[in-house]
């Protein structure tokens, strides 16, 4: 099961013949640069870097709100492939709304059913990339979370031992 | 040393704005060096009306040869953006797009340009090969394109799959061909007018080819093995990584499935990249002559043997040796290291 929203796109792209496939990826990826932060927002984990495999940098940027819903934003330098851009407005917008172990839980499966077998190439594999640049902020927002929680919880420990011994006293 | 001195042409009364612009002739025979390589002519010029320069002496001539060429030995394989964006509509020439970021046409191209996928259009689809001739003609008849039709690669990525596309089209006999200098980066930098409109040309009926010119411009694996043991030149213009054998990879690129790192015994490294400026335009003659003729050893009249990892890069450098110097006898090796490394008994040297 994928998040209703990606599915949604997914579902979309698969109804689509091939040319329009390409013209609704080259859309997407005209509103990639609308996927970047706004003034204002602020992020709960920022992962801004150009790593070896890639043509230059990428930024990710993550939200969750009270409700622990996920919002992502993401930068991309000038030379990032245009189905990778693409790829990132789809997966901004597809993702909204999920939990982040829900992102780090989503089969990379539906990418081919997104770009089409055809496109899918050695060379254009960064886009699967941006899907594994998200997924690492989330992993490494639920470590944190639960890090946090384990320290609250040894805090509680360590009080109610000290608590229980201070009774015992 | 001997040296060898690329054939120069000489054009006289050339319309001003044709630059480079004694780019506009070509030469009918190749042209002949003396035997002591002292001095050049060049016979048989004629001019080349698919791109209109009307006003050449065609007088044979003979002119002192300098140490190192100060023009291209077909400068008419080239073509400027100034000159391109004044001859868009130009009846027989057709403007060919071909790029590494395979949606990069659909956002925008060359007013009239059409696209030629590297590997949708030009490879067989399950053999490692390229499209039978059959296929090349109904290609090249699809998009309007006649033998007689020029055509004008350029691309991203500094033209390297341009003249991926433009050695192909050698590949199948087509003759008149030429590189945007500077490809797409240059024309969108200087901001001349690009469309999404995709254009569309009355079908020709292009003869399919008698043959493909494997033999004269491709090498393949037994071909580089011998070029190896026989020291001829061959020239690895990977990055040093590559060629080194520290990664497996292009930087900043996925991995393609190579099992070893290192390079052809005796390769020499000449990155593909030292044959550009910034601005993705190819290097004057006398500094590519530099390069190549006195850092890589290529000579004249030797078989010369270029790769890189599937041949797209060592096309660049094809071009320019070809071309650029006019050498003779320079083969691009296609299978280059996806081959080659994963290659069962292939000997392989890691060197600095």
């Amino acid at each position: 099961m994928y998040p209703q929203k990606l599915d949604k796109i997914i579902n979309l792209f698969e109804m689509l013949p091939e040319d329009e496939r390409r013209e609704t990826l080259v859309s997407y990826a005209d509103n990639a640069k609308k996927q970047e932060p706004r003034e204002g927002e602020n992020f709960d984990l920022v992962d801004v870097r150009k790593d070896e495999e890639c043509m230059d940098t990428v930024g990710v940027y993550l939200h969750v709100d009270e409700d622990g819903k996920a919002q992502i934003r993401m930068t991309l330098g000038p030379e990032v492939l245009t189905l990778t851009r693409s790829m990132t407005a789809i997966l901004c917008k597809g993702l909204e709304g999920s939990t982040p172990q829900e992102i780090l839980d989503l089969a990379s499966d539906f990418v081919t059913r997104i770009v089409g077998a055809e496109l899918v190439r050695i060379r254009s594999q960064t886009i699967y990339y941006v899907l594994t640049r998200i997924k690492s902020v989330c992993k490494v927002y639920l470590d944190r979370q639960r890090m946090a929680q384990v320290a609250r919880d040894v805090r509680l420990i360590s009080f109610t031992v000290r608590a229980g011994a201070d009774a015992a006293e | 040393m001997e040296r060898f001195i690329p054939p120069i042409l000489f054009c006289t009364d050339v319309p001003l704005g044709h630059q480079p612009a004694a780019a506009r002739l070509t030469a009918s025979a190749t042209p002949k060096c003396d035997s002591r390589n002292t001095r050049i002519s060049v016979l048989n010029l004629k001019l080349d009306h698919q791109i209109g320069c009307q006003h050449v002496s065609t007088k044979a001539i003979s002119i002192p040869m300098a140490t190192h060429p100060t023009q291209y030995a077909h400068p008419e394989a080239l073509v400027e953006t100034d000159w391109l964006e004044k001859h868009l509509n130009d009846e027989g020439v057709r403007i060919v797009e071909s790029n590494e970021d395979i949606l990069l046409y659909d956002t925008g191209h060359i007013p009239g340009a059409v696209h030629i996928d590297w590997r949708a259009d030009l490879q067989d689809p399950v053999i490692r090969d390229y499209i039978s001739p059959e296929k090349f003609a109904r290609l090249c008849s699809r998009y309007g394109i006649t033998p007689e039709t020029t055509c004008i690669f350029y691309g991203d990525k500094a033209n390297w799959w341009a003249c991926y596309a433009l050695w192909a089209f050698r590949l199948f006999g087509h003759e008149k061909v030429k590189i945007l200098n500077g490809g797409r980066d240059k024309w969108k930098a200087e901001q001349r007018p690009m469309t999404r409109e995709v254009p569309k040309y009355p079908e020709t009926n292009y003869p399919v080819p008698k043959k493909r010119f494997d033999k004269e411009i491709r090498a393949f694996f037994d071909e580089a093995l011998e070029q190896s043991k026989s020291d001829k030149p061959l020239i690895d213009v990977r990055s040093p990584g590559e060629y080194k054998g520290e990664i497996t990879h292009m930087p900043e690129y996925p991995q393609e499935g190579v099992l070893r790192g290192g390079h052809i015994p005796g390769a020499k490294s000449m990155p593909w990249k030292t044959a550009t400026n910034e601005d993705a335009t190819f290097k004057p003659a006398d500094e590519l002559a530099k390069i190549y003729l006195d850092q890589c050893g290529v000579k004249p009249g030797t078989d010369t043997v270029v790769y890189c990892r599937i041949g797209e890069r060592s096309s660049h450098t094809w071009f320019v040796l070809t071309y650029l110097l006019g050498l003779e006898n320079v083969r691009n090796y296609d299978g280059s290291w996806t081959e080659w490394g994963n290659k069962v008994g292939a000997p392989i040297e890691k060197s600095a």
